[in-house]
């Protein structure tokens, strides 16, 4: 059975294939258009979905969109009715925005595919974040918890999944909290006010909140009341997204925790303001923690499971997973890759295909690489036509070559086989440093990320070495497969971490399995006889601004225009000139042995 | 091919373009507009380069710098007002869009792509050769339009030649049809604004005329609503053809 599971309008906009029960293939949007977080409706990765598996779209027994559009549709029209006559300005930008496309989505896709109004499904928002965190996850039984800013009316559900002996599987959504009662909604508040792009800079908030002090939870708490039956709600006199399309904070807010930050003022922790806006960020931080840690300690009670399945965007905050799975009771918290609107593309098919199709559960390989493969071959040509040191090198030789250029500083864009589905790069599309020194970290963020000092690198270890230096609890390690969580760096290692660890001790640690990225397994083994410290420092392979590189093109033309020094795509290496002068005076030549094909213009 | 003055209109309006680039807010939102612009061609032209044979990937460098050079401008004017010195964000988000002429980079031939780029970068230093002129109480700004305007120049000449080259027979017509292009793309994106305009005002009449009413009921109906869990008890799976 062929289903087709499609994400789009919102934020990040992806398709998904799955095939007799097993996904083959999925990709955002973004990597193909190359318009970061693109929500249009992703005609081209549904394409490459197709193309890759070749698959003619009448082929095709299903195509799963993520949630209900009109009922979405009946939500914003409702609030607005609700807040008349204040929302007289939103109005008309709300209906332009959803009565132009996002409502006939049905349409849309039968249009662009050529296929039967009956083959078309939906499923319900939040489901599609449970299946998508669930049926991935190697759990035969689970709590549920999704959260994010707000699917058709909810923001918020519990519930349990199970997989039978027999192979048939049992999704239910038992209760939810609806809208405008939202935690995502709630920290995106905060996102706005604190000058940062609502719906993609969430994790700077996340970021700043280390360098400031929760004094401001009790302010925060006037926001947001907990109800008696254990759920929260918000006081809605302090927000406006309900009402208004272009403010999410009321003058009340403003009275409370004083003038917003504009994105273009500096973040001085030197100045009063400075610290405001990082007391700020930690206080909505903690209150998060909080909130999660209460309702998932209650999931444990309820249900007795041993493990929970967390969705939806609010489970990117890695910081409040780790707290989750540390205090909440539950002994393995698993977050999908892909955990945000994209991964609902392959959520809603696995969805449609057990529960809707009731076809039995399989068991789906544990990694998050689905997207479109590098090809070697490629980057070897653009190498040779622009005149490029480049080489083609036997698996030995080309990790022995990058983990000394790692180990004599040099920054290496790395990419291998499939690109990661998700907003994370975890060893197919990163850029690898060494993780020792500050003077890295601030390289990177001057000459390759242009970002903000105060946003952390990540640093990625085998699983066998990780807890020697993380202090991670029992199933951090789980937490850590896709940088789910953020754990202490142990304190006799943070001199030596410098370039990953953050101001409070903390790093989002990438724990690498052998089983899923064998390679970047033995880099990483190869970097530690080097230098005697087994962890690199893993950042996403774009700069600010730019998704994530797909092709050996796109990684070749961000490597050109920044200070990556080596570029890696499958077996052929990159050297610019500098470094490559630079490598051989430090005794560390072109390798002799293991060359299959070289060019030097 | 060289740029020594200004366009025509642009010199008639220099008196306009010197209002505008007196004030000091006016100065640092027109150079974070112009940051966008940039930095949104540039990723045009990157796409270019790494979609297309002809490597475009310098001037793309180019562009993505000029708007490097345009922020850490206005961070710059922002901080002085500020009296703000060491910060730990340099307040110079990078935008994430791309140019505004809607560049279909995957669906244009090369001289259709040389002549849209030619016109454009012509257009770009006519413009900053009067900007130039108008910010000389800012050595520091206009030292930056003198450093842009130079590579703006380069680019024009190199985007001529190469399309002379590409196409020997009718370049002229190139350039002509892309003129008309970007004609069209403006006509559209004001057509389109006055849509919206006139979709507005209909809307909101709509608002206050249609929806009080509706509005009553949907207000009753809330203050009946109990905060705190809903318990979800619709069927799922027999509404799976349903967007309701």
């Amino acid at each position: 059975m062929n289903i087709l599971g499609v994400s789009a309008h919102y934020h990040d906009s992806a398709a998904a294939l799955v095939i007799d029960g097993m996904p083959v293939c999925a990709v955002q949007e973004e990597r193909l258009s190359r318009h970061k977080n693109d929500a249009a409706f992703p005609a081209a990765a549904i394409d490459w979905c197709l193309d890759h598996a070749g698959l003619a779209p009448a082929a095709l027994d299903a195509i799963v969109f993520y949630e209900r559009s009109m009922l979405k549709f009946e939500r914003i029209l409702t609030c607005t009715l609700r807040a008349f006559p204040r929302s007289w300005r939103s109005f008309p930008h709300a209906m332009k925005n959803s009565l132009g496309e996002k409502v006939w989505v049905r349409g849309i896709i039968a249009a662009h595919l050529d296929v039967s109004h009956r083959k078309i499904l939906f499923t319900d928002h939040h489901a599609s974040h449970a299946a998508a965190a669930f049926f991935p996850s190697p759990t035969e039984a689970a709590a549920i918890l999704t959260a994010d800013g707000v699917g058709e009316w909810a923001t918020l559900t519990c519930g349990r999944a199970t997989r039978r002996a027999n192979g048939r599987a049992e999704l239910t959504l038992e209760r939810e909290l609806r809208f405008p009662h939202s935690l995502g909604m709630l920290y995106s508040t905060f996102t706005a006010y604190l000058g940062f792009a609502v719906n993609e800079d969430e994790y700077k908030v996340m970021g700043l909140a280390a360098y400031g002090k929760p004094s401001m939870v009790d302010r925060v708490h006037k926001l947001i009341h907990r109800t008696p039956d254990g759920a929260f709600a918000l006081a809605t006199e302090y927000f406006e997204f309900q009402t208004s399309a272009s403010r999410s904070y009321s003058r009340r807010f403003v009275d409370l925790f004083g003038p917003p930050r504009s994105k273009y003022d500096p973040i001085d922790l030197d100045t009063a303001e400075g610290r405001r806006f990082a007391d700020c960020a930690a206080s909505v931080q903690r209150v998060l923690e909080d909130v999660l840690v209460d309702l998932t300690r209650a999931l444990h009670g309820e249900t007795g499971l041993s493990d929970l399945c967390l969705g939806g965007g609010v489970a990117l905050n890695g910081v409040a997973n780790a707290r989750i799975l540390a205090e909440s009771g539950f002994d393995r918290v698993f977050v999908p890759p892909a955990p945000g609107d994209a991964g609902c593309a392959l959520g809603a098919a696995l969805y449609a295909d057990r529960i809707y199709f009731g076809n039995p559960s399989r068991e789906i390989p544990d990694h998050p690489f689905w997207g479109p493969p590098v090809s070697a071959s490629d980057l070897a040509t653009v190498a040779r036509e622009d005149g490029q040191l480049f080489e083609e090198l036997d698996e030995i030789s080309l990790i022995e070559y990058v983990a000394d250029a790692l180990a004599s500083d040099r920054i290496v864009g790395w990419m291998e086989g499939p690109c990661e589905f998700g907003p994370r790069a975890l060893g197919h599309r990163s850029i690898l440093a060494a993780p020792h020194r500050h003077e890295m970290r601030d390289r990177l963020n001057r000459d390759i990320k242009h970002r903000e000092e105060f946003r952390p690198f990540a640093p990625v270890v085998s699983t066998e070495d990780a807890h020697e230096y993380f202090d991670l609890p029992p199933g951090g390690a789980r937490l850590g497969r896709f940088m789910s969580g953020v754990f202490p760096v142990r304190p006799q290692w943070r001199n030596r971490l410098a370039a990953v660890t953050h101001v409070d001790g903390s790093a989002r640690v990438q724990v690498v399995e052998r089983e899923m990225a064998p390679r970047l397994h033995r880099l990483l083994d190869a970097y530690g006889r080097r230098t005697g410290l087994p962890v690199l420092l893993n950042t996403s392979f774009n700069v600010a601004g730019e998704p994530i590189v797909t092709t050996a093109m796109e990684g070749y033309s961000t490597y050109r225009r920044c200070g990556i020094d080596v570029l890696v795509a499958g077996s052929t290496v990159v050297t610019k000139r500098g470094a490559a002068a630079l490598l051989m005076k430090e005794g560390m030549a072109w390798p002799s042995q293991g060359v299959v094909e070289s060019g030097v213009a | 091919m060289s740029i020594r003055h200004a366009a025509c209109v642009d010199r008639v309006l220099r008196p306009v373009h010197r209002w505008i680039w007196g004030d000091g807010d006016r100065r640092v939102r027109k150079l974070l507009a112009f940051a966008e612009v940039e930095t949104g061609g540039g990723r045009d032209i990157l796409r270019a380069a790494e979609v297309t044979p002809d490597l475009y990937l310098e001037h793309a460098i180019d562009e993505l710098h000029h708007g490097d050079l345009f922020r850490q401008r206005s961070a710059a004017l922002l901080r002085a007002r500020a009296l703000r010195t060491a910060s730990i964000f340099d307040g110079n988000p990078l935008p994430g869009g791309h140019g505004l002429d809607d560049l279909a980079i995957g669906n244009e031939a090369d001289d259709r792509l040389l002549a849209f780029l030619h016109i454009a970068e012509k257009a770009a230093a006519h413009r900053f050769s009067i900007y130039r002129e108008v910010v000389d109480d800012d050595p520091e700004t206009r030292a930056i339009f003198e450093e842009i305007l130079r590579d703006e120049v380069f680019h024009m000449n190199y985007t001529y030649t190469q399309l002379a080259r590409v196409s020997p027979q009718s370049y002229r017509r190139q350039i002509w049809r892309a003129r008309a292009s970007r004609f069209y793309k403006r006509y559209l994106r004001c057509a389109i604004r006055c849509g919206d305009a006139v979709a507005s005002v209909l809307l909101t009449v709509q608002y206050f005329v249609v929806l009080p009413p509706f509005a009553w009921f949907a207000k009753r109906a809330e203050r009946r609503e109990a905060s705190g869990w809903v318990s979800i008890d619709r069927p799922a799976v027999r509404s799976a053809r349903s967007q309701y």
